[in-house]
């Protein structure tokens, strides 16, 4: 070929190239974190799972209201307290056109559980996510069965955070090519992961068309999807305003009425599932009088915090649950703001002149820990504000048993699966692992214990709720609130629907 | 320089890497924070399920059996895998550093082809209004946040002009078959011009912001030692001599005033290549710096280990080129 004719050949590429990328419709979200590896077997990371779920499907879903139904299943029955059956969906294809099988699905789930179970000599860091799951045995071509070690009522919780893979397709590739190829079931295929800047997804025309039981089913509205990595709020709000993305996650709340007031942008919020409280160290000896702790709880205006810091967007909570969460008790009565009662309590425990505390905080909550700090400091209880890095604090508070040394923890726990085990027992079971103040009741470790294996929904509700008023009562925590989850978008983005899981699902989202 | 000197030099590389492999290390295993525990966040893990996770790791080995195996592997080349990204650090640090590097060569040269002739212009024109003018900025240039200044240009030129993208390195239309990695380079060798501009509209504010440092130091630097120069007896006498003025600032002065320009220049290369997190950060820019920050503040220890034992080597590489480059300027000094 003369170079000429070369240059002749290369512009006539780039042309046919570029001109039906011209035309594609595609959907960019500006978001907070790029994906650690695309194998989904192989971390511990929402924001990975967020990216990569638009790519694999699993035998169970949610629907924008966090009920949970099949989507590569077709239906799930319990045999018994122990064993699961379910019938897969006819016509499932991979990305590379081959059929997803029963044994893709006992393959899936044995490299999830099995010791060593990845094939290099690791093990899942996503097995302890499957509780009791023993093995998963292929009765017929559309039907497994699930068997637990113990009754374990949360299984169709934690399923929909596990994702189906091509036996074969993992078998060719190994762990190693997991981390950067997909072959999924889900609605988009990869194109070309830039790690660090961008995932560039492209629609799969031949997907099975999503769980029945959300609207609307068939493939994906978009030719092309796009995650765009961009960590740093303030440049990922500019990129929506500036319009190089259609949806942006964690908008901060003082952004709000600038992506309002832009014509051609807007604000979405769900109620997320993380729970904000202040961990009193019960170790220490000013806090093991639970007149102090009233005292607190007491002092803290939640409302006031909520509409001058949170922008209002936050719903206020007086047990550890998310209001939205199964087995919330809504009868509970919540601790009113009254620092006067703060005052009293305070007298009473032996502090007439009050006390000093400090009060631990991550930079990112700097701000909500200093009103706090000087809305307590006005009841008499002085509170110097130290922030720390999230790690450090995480060893100094999250000792496991272990000695604290601090005064107080202004700190979170989410809980993506709604289900109270995922929140309740870090907290508040003794000496687990976020249970930062320290807390230690038998009986309400008898009940959290029991509401595990329990199996009769209506009985485990209500243990939840019992063992809420229990938590409430003995004030381990000053409960705050749960932050709905704020997204910015474009005005052109249509058919999205957040989800109080934090996950970002793109299959029905269209851009004009 | 000799050949001997050359090797003498480069074996002081050894002592410094080993140097920085110690500190290093002991810092992030002594820095609070487990890892293990930031990996699984606030979801559900038993506590064998924890154990095998450390096991996985290698976490659940002694400090000092880790250290010999880290330096052991390192010595193979082997730093280990990724805590969360599960694959070879080198790997993953390899597929961020041509970021890193494109961003800090363009920045250099952004600093070098305006802080010369604003310091030479500076010096000639001595306590002028544009001389303090420009002492001014370069102070406003050397203490500006580069936070603040990034999305300063980020909401001029993006959000209310939309001349320049916010964010990223790169167009998603505008994919370049990699040669170099260099997205530059790569889109200039494959003769895809539109490429080219869309990878150029996305640098230059991250470069600008970048750069703006060094602009400031190289303009000071370049001024004072212009000034330094014209005040030699041999410029003085050449001025004697009636030669032509801009004949000797530029052919006499000039080249004698960059000596110090350049060799500072060369220092400070390192820091563009180590300083640019926040760069990184603000325009979202795929590099080196943001990885080894993020890396940090997840105990990721293989990553930062090796990060910190590159940027160690290219620090002393690059002192080292400074000393040459100045002995090739300015043959009277010997190393």
């Amino acid at each position: 070929m003369t170079k000429f004719r070369r240059v002749l050949f290369a512009s006539a590429t780039a042309l046919s190239v570029s001109l039906p990328v011209a035309q594609a419709s595609e959907v960019r979200v500006g978001f907070t974190q790029d994906a650690d590896t695309l194998d989904p077997a192989n971390h511990r990371n929402r924001e990975t799972e967020t990216i990569i779920r638009n790519m694999y499907d699993g035998l169970l879903t949610r629907d924008p209201s966090m009920n949970i139904v099949p989507e590569l299943a077709e239906s799930f029955t319990q045999i018994s307290p122990t064993v699961y059956e379910f019938k897969l969906r006819d016509g499932v294809k991979f990305h590379d056109g081959s059929p997803l099988t029963t044994e893709d699905i006992k393959f899936t789930f044995d490299r999830l559980i099995q010791e060593g179970g990845m094939g290099d000599g690791q093990t899942s860091p996503r097995k302890s996510l499957l509780g009791p799951l023993q093995s998963v045995d292929v009765v017929d071509d559309r039907t497994v069965r699930f068997n637990l070690e113990a009754p374990w009522p949360l299984l169709p919780a934690m399923l929909p955070f596990q994702e189906m893979v091509s036996k074969s397709f993992v078998e060719r590739v190994g762990t190693e090519g997991m981390a950067t190829q997909v072959n999924g079931t889900g609605p988009f295929k990869l194109v070309e992961w830039r790690t660090g800047d961008s995932i560039i997804m492209e629609r799969f025309d031949d997907y099975y068309g999503g769980a029945a039981d959300i609207e609307p089913v068939g493939k994906a509205c978009v030719d092309r999807a796009i995650f765009k990595i961009i960590p740093e709020s303030a440049s990922r709000v500019a990129a929506l305003l500036a319009g190089d993305v259609d949806l942006i996650n964690e908008l901060p709340p003082h952004s709000i009425a600038q992506v309002k007031n832009n014509p051609d942008t807007d604000v979405v919020t769900v109620n997320g599932t993380r729970s904000f409280f202040i961990a009193m160290n019960m170790e220490n000896e000013l806090f093991k009088d639970i007149r102090v702790r009233q005292a607190v709880a007491h002092a803290i205006d939640k409302n006031l915090i909520i509409d001058r810091i949170l922008g209002g967007n936050a719903v206020s909570i007086s047990g550890i649950l998310s209001p939205d969460a199964f087995g919330k008790n809504k009868e509970l009565q919540g601790i009113d703001y009254d620092p006067e009662t703060s005052k009293m309590l305070l007298a009473e425990a032996g502090y007439p002149d009050g006390i000093d505390v400090t009060l631990d905080v991550t930079g990112a909550f700097k701000d909500t820990a200093e009103a706090i700090a000087s809305l307590l400091t006005k009841a008499g209880i002085r509170t110097t504000v130290a922030v720390g890095e999230g790690g450090q604090l995480n060893s100094k508070w999250r000792t496991k048993g272990g000695p604290k040394s601090g005064d107080m923890y202004f700190t979170s726990w989410g809980n993506g699966s709604l289900d109270p085990y995922g929140i309740f027992n870090p907290t508040h079971r003794t000496d687990d692992r976020g249970n930062s103040a320290g807390y230690s009741n038998p009986d309400l470790d008898a009940l959290l214990d029991a509401a595990v294996t329990e199996t009769d929904r209506a009985k485990r509700a209500e243990i939840y709720r019992e063992a809420e008023a229990l938590a409430a009562a003995d004030v381990p925590y000053v409960y705050l609130w749960v932050p709905q989850d704020i997204y910015g978008v474009s005005k052109r983005l249509k058919g999205w629907r957040p989800s109080a899981d934090s996950r970002i699902n793109l299959h029905d989202a269209c851009v004009d | 320089m000799t050949p001997g000197k050359l090797v003498e030099r480069l074996l002081h590389l050894i002592p410094v890497l080993a140097g920085v492999s110690v500190i290093v290390f002991l810092m992030m295993t002594l820095t609070p924070g487990d890892p293990v525990e930031i990996m699984i966040g606030d979801q559900n893990i038993t506590e064998e399920g924890e154990a095998a996770l450390r096991r996985d790791l290698g976490l659940d080995k002694p400090v000092f059996q880790r250290f010999f195996i880290f330096v052991g592997n390192a010595l193979q080349g082997d730093f280990g895998l990724s805590f969360f990204h599960r694959r070879p650090v080198i790997d993953v640090i390899a597929e961020r550093l041509p970021a890193t590097i494109e961003l800090s060569l363009v920045a250099l040269i952004i600093a070098l082809a305006t802080a010369i002739p604003l310091g030479v212009l500076a010096a000639i024109r001595k306590n002028s209004i544009f001389d303090k003018l420009a002492t001014v900025g370069s102070l406003l240039g050397v203490s500006l946040p580069g936070f603040w200044f990034g999305i300063l240009l980020l909401m001029l030129f993006s959000v209310h002009l939309h001349l320049l993208p916010v964010s990223g390195r790169v167009g998603f239309e505008s994919e370049v078959e990699p040669i170099t990695h260099m997205l530059l380079l790569d889109s200039l060798l494959r003769g895809r011009f539109d490429a080219f501009l869309d990878a150029l509209s996305h640098i230059i504010l991250p470069a600008v912001t970048l750069g703006l440092p060094m602009t400031a130091i190289l303009m000071r630097v370049t001024r004072t030692s212009m000034l330094e120069v014209m005040r030699q007896d041999y410029i003085t006498f050449a001025e004697a001599k009636g030669l032509n003025r801009n004949r000797i600032l530029f052919r006499h002065a000039l080249k004698n005033a960059l000596i110090p320009t350049v060799s500072v220049a060369a220092i400070e290369t390192g820091s563009l290549l180590g300083g640019n997190m926040i760069v990184e950060t603000v325009f979202g820019w795929p590099g080196l710096g943001r990885l080894v920050v993020e890396s940090i503040f997840l105990r990721n220890y293989p990553l930062v280990q090796a990060a910190v034992l590159f940027y160690a080597v290219t620090y002393v590489l690059l002192n080292f080129l400074a000393d040459i480059l100045y002995t090739v300027l300015n043959p009277r000094v010997e190393l």
